[in-house]
């Protein structure tokens, strides 16, 4: 009995101490003689140990041609490299896997030259065929990638062409404002494991979860080591990475990165607070007070990055539609297309409570679709009215609409003015703010209704049923350059929610703002092109397709522990730099 | 040969009950407006000519007829669909889940009948003891409660006192450390945990039910008045006279506690086949939605088939009756 009770206890033990277990990731590789490395200049850290992330969602596959999820494009991330990479706190490029690139007089060509003496994770040399190879893929109708579309300029899919096995050219249809940022994220594949799928047509199902890990490499800092169906996956070092730090030591320095499938936000934080996790990407507002009192006894700090790139706005439907289908919203649509309407509403939202309220002050008002987040192309002469109501009284007034003797709006037929805003009910945030502002154009006598639906079916009527009156939703959080937006405000665009079925401007300001879009799209200058864009900020400011409302901040956390923690308002927030990540003790970093 | 004869009819009504669940499924499931690459839609980054093209290599283009024969013919393959998000076939992802799912809910239904039985039994033989009455004010406690502020309590007691994992099924190289069985039951003790007791005061309330009745019947009675001890009496007499409801309970509840189990899965991050049905249907991901409602469907007959094989076998009424 005493030695069951002794052996229970050992077992308890151990069981409880498990994640203080070494890893058995490889050792880095010795720096051979000709290998062109990155020098990091971040501080020097030290080798060992695992970092633990939560993540509410599992990757659904390892394939970044087609993975379209953000939980598998973070996983990737890591396995994965670029030619050129966006810094994620300066939000500008910086050499990857291409030591160098010129961009030719005429503007249509790029000739990169790669790192020398690189090698996948798996120790095959890296050669200009890999990246050949991979934009091939990348731009294969057939694949149905969905970088494809960024690397189509004007029209045109861009070429690229082996100079020699270290350079390699880049032809455009025409010149591209963008430039070099267009290679960031499109992960350079291994020609010597994956050509043999993608020519037997099998490409899109190749690097699947159940993939195994000797049959995958990449040019990332990590390579997979362990996926276990729903409950995690694990990466383990790189050996043969291709940046060191200051004191030559190649990165990465975390043996393994091991990423925890949680399943939503509050096991998460319930988990990043009991320690079982050392990091906590962007989570919600609301959670933020009750984590920030645990700061010091649980051993881990919180960050506000503030303003994301994300934009949230209420947009009304102003797509043609048939009558006799839709006869309400049909009845609706004159006030919906009279600027006057939507400047009326622009005034009449609080957005300063919408920040309070639904982002629990931590996140800013905006007036225009680039967020302060996005310090490279933020018009900030853009007005910023204040919350008027008499002034927007005066507008409604202006556009012929008049109130009963109860205070309710009536349009020119006598008719009240009553309209339904829909959001995904999955987001709670968005869901107050539509209250918030059904609140407020009550004042307006406007009787608002909100209806949050799943968010499929606000997708649903959004792009093809058009069954809505008004509608609340978010974009941005990609890249900080313009043309990552271009569909959503060229009247074609696939995105342009307002209005999807448009094949060329319906209004004269959508065909000005055509035009610009199309004019920064090929100017290379950053100052001329930055002119434009204001210029089309404004445009949209004055029109208010959207009316625009607010952007939460990013925030994020992380133990003590973890070291060179340096996140950044783009995505992917915390890990971006995971190769300069260390622990500052051995072992699984976790809170206290 | 009756059995078999039984059998065979129950195994047919079977088939034909699954059929219909699967056309029936099908149709409710396109229903629900939206698809999958609606998600794809809202991203300004891909164009509506990928989004297209997805479509047609999906087959979402197809008539409703033709999605359902091909499912089925990939159903009958082994494959059970393909999964549009994992880009995979919806078998791969099935059975480790499955497994994991299975001992939650068994563990969580060996628990719950080893609280109900012996209080159900004992409530019978001393009703309205304090025993009993204690019963009584904790199933009703826990019937009322739900299960996910039950399951949220005890994740938010675990990351308080630290002694239990918050979530998950195994610790990061709990497999080296050579306690992996062990490892494996501290993370299922919470869940099962949960489980069990939403699960066992509607156990504890039939089995005491029963016993009761069988309990107060003239043959027990005429059995005390022949001086047999309660001991024997209760287990050797009224125990079997009370299995009839207790073994068509029994099968209702493998099904049900296995199902049951889905949100307490996605609460407390268990590998199970809850997680990926729940986030299937949101992204409507329709074939793993089928592929898991069909499952189900197939354990509920097999569940149901075994009650009606042990009533079978232990009530003379039933044989009869075939």
């Amino acid at each position: 009995m005493r030695k069951l009770a002794i052996f229970s206890l050992l077992a308890f033990r151990a069981i409880s101490g498990i994640d203080s277990y070494a890893s058995s990731a490889p050792a880095p590789e010795r720096i051979q003689r000709g290998e062109e490395l990155q020098v990091s200049s971040a501080e020097v850290g030290r080798y060992g140990g695992t970092l633990v992330v939560g993540q509410r969602a599992e990757p659904k596959t390892l394939n970044p041609v087609t993975a379209t999820d953000g939980p598998s494009r973070e996983v990737i991330g890591r396995m994965m490299a670029d030619l050129v990479h966006i810094n994620r706190v300066t939000q500008q490029t910086e050499p990857a896997l291409a030591s160098s690139w010129k961009l030719s007089t005429d503007g249509r060509s790029f000739t990169v030259k790669l790192r020398q003496g690189v090698r996948f994770s798996d120790g095959y040399p890296f050669s200009a065929d890999d990246v050949v190879f991979s934009f091939r893929v990348y731009l294969d109708e057939k694949v149905h990638s969905p970088n494809r579309d960024l690397l189509t300029i004007g029209g045109k899919p861009i070429s690229a062409v082996k100079i020699d096995d270290h350079t390699v050219r880049f032809d455009m249809s025409q010149p591209y404002a963008a430039a070099e940022r267009i290679f960031d994220s499109v992960a350079i594949l291994p020609q010597h494991l994956l050509l043999k799928s993608y020519e037997q047509g099998s490409f899109a199902q190749a690097l699947t979860l159940n993939t195994a890990p000797d049959t995958i490499a990449g040019l990332g800092p990590f390579r997979l080591k362990q996926y276990l169906p729903g409950q995690r996956l694990v990466l383990e070092r790189n050996p043969f990475y291709w940046k060191a730090d200051r004191d030559g030591h190649r990165l990465p320095y975390l043996d393994e990165i091991a990423f925890l499938f949680v399943g939503n936000e509050d096991a998460q934080i319930l988990r990043f607070q009991s320690g079982e996790t050392s990091v906590i990407s962007r989570f919600s507002p609301d959670n933020y007070p009750a984590m920030a009192r645990e700061q010091q006894n649980r051993g881990y700090d919180l960050v506000d990055l503030g303003p994301s790139l994300e934009y949230n706005f209420l947009f009304f439907n102003l797509n043609e539609l048939p009558p006799d289908k839709f006869q309400q919203i049909s009845r609706e649509q004159p006030w919906f297309r009279d600027l006057r309407f939507r400047q009326a509403i622009s005034l009449a939202i609080d957005r300063r409570s919408i920040v309070k309220l639904a982002f629990g002050g931590r996140g800013v008002p905006i007036w225009g679709n680039v967020t302060p987040g996005n310090k490279l192309w933020i018009n900030r002469e853009l007005p910023h009215p204040e919350r008027s109501i008499p002034q927007a009284k005066d507008l409604l007034r202006s556009a012929g609409f008049s109130w009963d003797e109860k205070g309710k709006l009536l349009d020119l037929e006598r008719k009240p003015v009553e309209f339904t805003i829909i959001t995904s009910s999955s987001n709670a945030q968005r869901v107050k703010m539509a209250t918030l502002i059904a609140d407020d154009l009550a004042q307006l006598g406007m009787s608002v209704h909100v209806v949050p639906l799943e968010f499929r079916a606000v997708m649903d009527r959004v792009f093809q049923s058009n069954d809505y009156d008004a509608c609340v939703l978010g974009l941005g959080g990609g890249d900080a350059d313009p043309n990552g937006d271009m569909n959503v405000w060229m009247s074609n665009g696939s995105t342009h929610l307002w209005n999807m079925h448009e094949t060329k401007p319906a209004t004269p300001w959508e065909a000005e703002l055509d035009a610009l879009l199309n004019r920064q799209l090929v100017t290379l200058e950053y100052k001329k092109r930055k002119r434009i864009y204001d210029e089309a900020q404004a445009l949209i400011a004055n029109n208010l397709p959207f009316i625009f409302l607010a952007s939460p901040n990013v925030l994020v956390g992380a133990t003590k522990q973890v070291a060179n923690f340096r996140p950044a308002p783009l995505e992917p927030y915390v890990l971006w730099n995971a190769d300069e990540l260390y622990l500052r003790q051995q072992g699984v970093a976790t809170a206290k | 040969m009756r059995i078999l004869d039984y059998l065979k009819r129950r195994f047919l009504h079977a088939v034909l009950l699954l059929a219909a669940i699967s056309v029936l499924t099908f149709g409710i499931a396109q229903l629900a407006p939206g698809t999958f690459l609606d998600e794809m839609r809202l991203n300004p980054q891909i164009s509506a000519q990928t989004v297209d093209s997805l479509r047609v290599q999906y087959g979402l283009d197809q008539p409703l007829p033709v999605r359902y024969l091909r499912w089925i013919a990939s159903a009958f393959a082994g494959e059970f669909g393909y999964s549009l998000a994992y880009n995979m076939p919806v078998s791969a992802l099935l059975w480790t889940r499955m497994r994991n799912t299975f001992l939650l809910g068994t563990t969580a239904m060996l628990i719950a009948w080893s609280l109900a039985l012996p209080l159900g039994i004992w409530g019978a033989f001393r009703p309205k003891g304090w025993i009993d009455r204690g019963n009584s004010a904790i199933s009703t406690l826990l019937l009322s409660s739900p299960e996910l502020a039950l399951g949220m309590l005890f994740m938010l007691a675990a990351a308080r006192f630290g002694v239990l994992p918050t979530g998950g099924m195994t610790s990061l190289y709990s497999e080296q450390t050579g306690f992996a069985v062990a490892d494996v039951i501290r993370h299922l003790a919470i869940p099962a945990t949960v489980l069990a007791l939403v699960a066992a005061p509607m156990l504890l309330r039939h089995v005491r039910a029963a016993m009761l009745e069988a309990w107060n019947s003239p043959f027990v009675k005429a059995a005390k008045g022949h001086g047999i001890g309660n001991r024997r009496l209760l287990l050797h007499h009224a125990l079997p006279a009370a299995a009839n409801p207790l073994i068509s309970l029994f099968g209702l509840s493998l099904a049900g506690l296995v199902s049951g189990s889905f949100l307490i899965e996605v609460i407390m991050g268990w590998p199970g086949l809850g997680p990926l049905f729940i986030n299937a249907i949101f992204a409507r991901d329709l074939h793993v939605v089928m592929a898991v409602v069909m499952l189900f469907s197939v354990l509920l007959v097999i569940a149901n088939l075994i009650s009606d094989v042990l009533l079978y076998a232990v009530d003379p009424r039933v044989r009869a009756e075939c």
